[in-house]
């Protein structure tokens, strides 16, 4: 029988890419709720556009910061000055649904980074900090270095994630 | 203990022995190149150790098309630049690198934009984002046993202007040879030889100990604690032994591939920032921090330092020590080492001995975190924690 759903690759890129939406917009929310992934932001180079890809052909999710505010770019092609790539789906998903941690995937070889590795370091706090707000303990316990802090509750990150980077993605727009 | 997943690569032919260089010609001709440009620095040309090179290659088929010896103590993209110029101009097909850590990364770098056509190196910075196949031959012949740079696929070059160091991983910055022959060591004086050595024992340490760490990475990395420790006391006593000095350059070839591919971690962010901030030479910061790096992992890594125990301290000492208690005796081995070298070349024992300020530390602490070695630490560190372990090797 074929497989259907997330067992095709084009399944597990479809649920990669809804994934990279939630990440996208929760960066952009941490860095209002949490003033940690505030100062990691503030550190980046003004105007850079960091990159999260599959490779070959994507899906991808980009922010730009700009005057240390972060924007959410979604998944539009932007010239990124920090580019984290995927060799595969099959690379990603782990990570992306909470059951890899960011450090063993590049650990694992299952990323390559084009840019600034400093940079590329807070990106790695940052999305710590961000898992710890997506998911739930049971699950940051086994892919975070520390356990997570949060400087708001779940709810209130999500509430952040749905509606206040939405109005800013208008604003963006 | 096998991981999950692991990639090894070790593609450099190792050409190792007594009179190694004299093979020089026929190993660029195996290449197919024939027309060298020799990298190296005005130190190394004056001590006459460079020259062996040159008198080497007199001898073959190849024509040696320039020789650049302006290669600073840092790397840096102006040189590299310069490199790539004259390598162009000169219609040379090979590069032949002698010299330490910093004349192996510029050829490295030269490589890659000879390569890619880099306009700005600045744009390659990463980790495996470079690909494709190098075109460019390139033999290595490490003038220093430390850095192990011979095989490594990773390379650091200084942007002067930008202020920032650029870290470079990529397969394709792997030597296609690396040569070791004892006449590029003898003459290293006692203190850079314990300085180097130590870097080299730092990397075995943290390459078998960090996240990546894998069976093929293991075995080299426990070759090179064996030599180090058999060979390194021998050759304090007597710099001029080949045999010896041999011994001690595979020691560092052995730990850079082990690092290579399973990388290191909080002794080199520390190390690499206490550079950075304090201008610390690598090999002294190695030293200094790694005792203190591996008590900060004992608890997470522990049991891969009692493993350890056997080759920093022989078999007789392993055997002695209850398995519980080999991780604090492997520490307590490198601090052993480490005291020994104090005495017998004058090693620095603590940052403040190295130059290190107090007020310094913060900095030190701020940039070993942005280090992209913490990634691969068992155990990360808070900014916290890093000003303390700093704080305690002062």
């Amino acid at each position: 029988m074929a497989q259907r759903g997330w067992r095709t690759k084009r399944g597990r890129k479809a649920l990669a890419a809804v994934v990279y939406a939630v990440l996208g917009r929760g960066l952009v929310a941490s860095a209002r709720l949490d003033e940690r992934v505030r100062g990691e932001v503030r550190s980046w180079p003004d105007g850079a556009v960091v990159t999260l890809r599959i490779a070959p052909f994507g899906p991808q999710v980009s922010w730009r910061v700009s005057g240390g505010v972060l924007t959410y770019l979604g998944g539009a092609e932007a010239p990124a000055d920090l580019l984290v790539t995927f060799k595969s789906v099959d690379d990603a998903i782990p990570l992306l649904l909470g059951m890899q941690g960011v450090l063993a995937a590049f650990a694992e070889h299952r990323a390559t980074v084009r840019g600034d590795l400093a940079l590329a370091m807070s990106l790695v706090r940052c999305l710590h900090i961000v898992e710890g707000y997506l998911f739930p303990d049971i699950m940051t316990r086994r892919i975070l270095p520390h356990p997570a802090e949060r400087r708001a509750s779940h709810a209130t990150a999500y509430v952040f994630l749905l509606f206040r980077t939405a109005s800013l993605e208008g604003a963006a727009s | 203990m096998i991981p999950d997943y692991y990639e090894f690569c070790n593609s450099a032919k190792i050409v190792s022995g007594s009179k190694a260089i004299e093979h020089i010609g026929y190993e660029l001709a195996a290449l197919g190149a024939s027309k060298p440009l020799v990298l190296t620095n005005k130190q190394l040309l004056e001590l006459k150790v460079a020259t062996v090179v040159l008198d080497a290659l007199k001898d073959t088929e190849a024509e040696v098309v320039a020789v650049y010896d302006d290669v600073p103590v840092d790397s840096s993209v102006a040189v590299v630049n310069d490199v790539a110029r004259v390598y162009r101009e000169t219609g040379a097909d090979a590069i032949v690198a002698v010299g330490g850590g910093s004349v192996l990364d510029t050829a490295k770098g030269a490589t890659i934009v000879l390569t890619h056509g880099a306009e700005d190196l600045m744009e390659y910075r990463g980790a495996e984002s470079l690909v494709g196949r190098r075109a460019i031959a390139f033999i290595a012949i490490p003038t220093t046993a430390g850095t192990g740079s011979e095989v490594t696929s990773a390379a650091v070059i200084k942007d002067t202007e930008r202020h920032v160091k650029m870290g470079f991983t990529s397969l394709s910055l792997l030597p296609d040879v690396a040569i070791l022959d004892p006449r590029m060591t003898t003459g290293l004086p006692p203190r850079l030889t314990a300085s180097t050595a130590m870097d080299a024992l730092t990397h075995a340490v943290e390459s078998f100990s960090c996240v990546q760490a894998n069976p093929l990475s293991d075995c080299y990395a426990r070759s090179a604690i064996d030599l180090i420790r058999e060979y390194l006391p021998k050759v304090m006593a007597d710099s001029k032994d080949p045999k010896t000095r041999l011994a001690l350059a595979n020691a560092a070839l052995l730990a850079g591939a082990a690092f290579s591919n399973a990388m290191v971690g909080i002794v080199h962010a520390m190390g690499h920032a206490t550079g950075g901030v304090a201008g610390v030479p690598h090999g002294d910061a190695m030293a200094i921090l790694l005792p203190h790096g591996m008590a900060y992992n004992l608890g997470c890594a522990g049991d891969r330092y009692g493993e350890l125990l056997l080759n920093l301290a022989g078999a007789e000492a392993y055997a002695a020590t209850p398995a519980a208690e080999r991780g604090t005796a492997a520490i307590a081995a490198v601090r052993a080492m480490m005291m020994s070298l104090h005495e017998s070349a004058g090693l620095p024992l603590t940052l403040a001995e190295a130059g290190v300020l107090p007020e310094q530390v913060p900095d030190i602490a701020k940039a070993a975190l942005n280090d992209g070695a913490m990634s691969m630490n068992p155990r990360q560190p808070t900014y916290e924690e890093l000003v303390e372990i700093l704080k305690g090797a002062l």
